[in-house]
């Protein structure tokens, strides 16, 4: 319902104009009888169009016009001038006080319908800009508040460890710039590194919120320090989960040694990667072996990785399709060969430096798709390990199998995987996995089941060997096997001790058996381990194992 | 995967360990040399996945070359981790086997 103020201070005017509206159809009509009282009902009744006269005693109608304009200050309000003057400067006035139009005396009705139509639209059109104008601003605010909040979210899920990241030169877009490349780095439980670069479909919030869980579980299977096989598939696993149909994860998974030169590779639709030596000859290109992550399902999935060694003063370059794909209005494309062309004419290559030179070659162009650079000169990392930051404290844990829970065929499993959990031991999880297994096989295989190595001598008794275990198990009705594991402070070593309730063996037959396919064990265990004891003719065993990560010869003597 | 085998390039025999190499992959490795093409004349072991090894899988590396001994075969063992290099070490498996 259109609202109609109308201000004369003779009724007779203000009667005559309702009388003339009412018969085109208006029926909201408030009045007011000088400049003074109409700026009031303005306020109060908020009207969307007012008829003013120019000429009244108090307040006159170019005194009150821009204090009526002020109480619609979003919208366009139309005040239309009723006079009976016709001198130019008189009429300009109007104008310049805020009136929209005149309606002369006496009134003309087609012309005055006409002109009031006019206006109520443009009231109308303005009413509307407003609306939306309140709906943009609202979302707008709530846009930025979100942004605030996944931007929170990012900064606390995607924190990369400056100890870390200072063995990198990398480049990566802001992160207050949403984008679908994301570059992790963490430290290996045994004193390396692990790096993911992976591009997501598209751009923006949506292809950047894939990035929250991957980071989430890269670093707790970091944490594990799992290899990166198994990296790759249960990251596959959950984005083919997460994602929708068409989105994926274009990305690398990189191990690298302690030692600083010795990778393993797992890589998915990522550009070549690059290896330099300190003349600036490629060393070696590895192309992606895979295709990305988020596509296939499990019992497609290709967790191959590849391995691959440098030498230290090596440069290694990883990056996101981004920087290959700058484009050059009649060079083209710049592709992995150009990207590769850079990265070996300049002994000072930096990841700065490529972004650079990609933003000149595109000449002004944007860049259509987000950047990532990786680069790593190839040296020992020299972390200090987190065990040795705080003084750990002894334990004893200890296990009782028995003959049921020897059967189970995921026994050994699950002791290591229990022991292996304890926080500290995952520098040695592989030395671990070995000596408990091979003292829990003893025990079962020659304590337990009475089982005769000999038999591993011949080629098919190797599997006539396996064949009787299974048999024997099948059968087993008895037995016990009693496990301890302590931690021994302050020497910093795990003391194990395989205890099980068979009628032991003759250590001596142990002896000199190197070169067969049995009695390996023991030479395992003694060399991984400080010390074996065997007590009790066989019944009992104990070792102690040093907890320190193994240090590789090659690092001794280079 | 626990394990994968494929011939590659008509003579290399190419055995893929995952995760674990350990005894309960005994039958499963044997398996895969039973009916060896015989243009086979070198076996590559990648252990390139490979975290954890206990002596069974000593023991079935060295049983394949007895099965295998009467043909002219090379071996090699590829990719090996730094922990797993040294229980090859440890158990002198340079003599019998290339390891790089």
């Amino acid at each position: 319902m259109v609202k109609i103020l109308i201000v004369d201070d003779e009724e007779i005017n203000r009667i005559m104009l309702r009388e003339i509206l009412s018969e085109a159809g208006y029926s909201d009509f408030i009045e007011a009888g000088n400049g003074r009282e109409a700026v009031e009902v303005a306020r109060q009744h908020k009207p969307d169009i007012v008829l003013l006269d120019v000429i009244m005693p108090g307040m006159s109608g170019i005194e009150a016009a821009p204090q009526i304009k002020a109480s619609s200050p979003d919208c366009y309000l139309p005040i239309l001038f009723i006079t009976s003057l016709d001198d130019e400067q008189s009429l300009v006035k109007c104008l310049e006080s805020g009136g929209d139009d005149f309606i002369s005396k006496p009134f003309e009705k087609i012309i005055l319908h006409a002109k009031v139509k006019a206006h109520e639209r443009t009231r109308h059109l303005s009413l509307e800009i407003q609306d939306k104008n309140q709906s943009l601003t609202y979302f707008q605010l709530e846009v930025e508040r979100n942004h605030h909040i996944v931007e929170h979210i990012f900064d606390n899920a995607i924190g990369r460890n400056p100890i870390i990241t200072d063995y990198f030169d990398f480049y990566t877009q802001p992160e207050a710039q949403f984008n679908g490349d994301l570059f992790l780095c963490e430290q290996s439980p045994s004193g390396g590194v692990y790096l993911f670069i992976g591009d997501f479909t598209g751009h923006g919030l949506a292809s950047a919120i894939g990035a929250i869980p991957v980071a989430q579980l890269f670093t707790a299977m970091t944490l594990k320090g799992l290899a990166v096989g198994e990296m790759a598939s249960r990251l596959n696993r959950l984005l083919v989960n997460l994602l929708p149909a068409d989105m994926f994860c274009v990305a690398s998974i990189l191990e690298i040694h302690a030692n600083g030169k010795n990778f393993t590779l797992w890589s998915g639709g990522l550009p070549r990667l690059a290896v330099k030596t300190p003349e600036q000859e490629i060393r070696l290109l590895i192309d992606p072996q895979h295709m990305p992550l988020g596509i296939l399902e499990e019992h497609e999935f290709d967790n191959q990785t590849q391995y691959f060694e440098t030498e230290w003063g090596d440069t290694l370059l990883l990056y996101t399709d981004g920087l290959m794909e700058s484009h050059h209005k009649e060079l083209g494309m710049l592709g992995e060969e150009g990207v590769e062309q850079w990265f070996t004419r300049n002994s000072q290559v930096n990841a700065q430096l490529l972004v650079d030179k990609a933003e000149l070659y595109r000449a002004g162009e944007a860049a259509e798709d987000d950047i990532t650079i990786v680069l790593f000169r190839s040296r020992p990392f020299q972390f200090k390990l987190p065990e040795l930051l705080a003084e750990p404290i002894p334990f004893n844990l200890s296990f009782h199998l028995t003959a049921q829970h020897i059967k189970d065929a995921e026994v050994i499993d699950q002791v290591v995987a229990i022991v292996n959990s304890i926080p500290g031991l995952a520098a040695i999880r592989s030395e671990l996995f070995t000596v408990i297994t091979e003292l829990t096989n003893n025990a079962i295989e020659h304590g337990i089941l009475g089982l005769s190595s000999e038999l591993k001598a011949e080629p098919e008794g190797f599997i006539e060997y396996y064949e009787q275990r299974r048999e024997r198990i099948e059968q087993l009705e008895q037995g016990d096997i009693w496990i301890t594991v302590q931690r021994l402070m302050p020497d910093n070593v795990l003391e194990i001790s395989m205890q099980d309730s068979g009628p032991g063996f003759d250590a001596a037959s142990l002896k000199n058996c190197e070169n067969e396919t049995f009695g390996r064990g023991f030479v395992l265990i003694r060399e991984l381990c400080q010390s074996l004891q065997i007590f009790d003719s066989g019944k009992q065993i104990k070792v102690i194992l040093p907890i320190a990560p193994i240090i590789d010869d090659a690092d001794i003597t280079s | 995967m626990s394990i994968k085998a494929e011939v590659v390039n008509d003579s290399t025999f190419n055995i893929t360990i995952g995760e674990r190499f350990d005894f309960s992959l005994v039958t499963e490795f044997r398996n895969t040399y039973e009916d060896l093409d015989p243009r086979v004349n070198q076996i590559d072991i990648d252990l390139s996945a490979t975290q954890y090894m206990d002596s069974s899988a000593l023991g079935m590396l060295l049983n394949m070359q007895k099965v295998l001994a009467e043909r002219q075969l090379t071996y090699r063992i590829l990719n090996t981790r730094p922990q797993i290099a040294r229980i090859l070490q440890i158990s002198r498996f340079n003599k019998k086997f290339e390891i790089q």
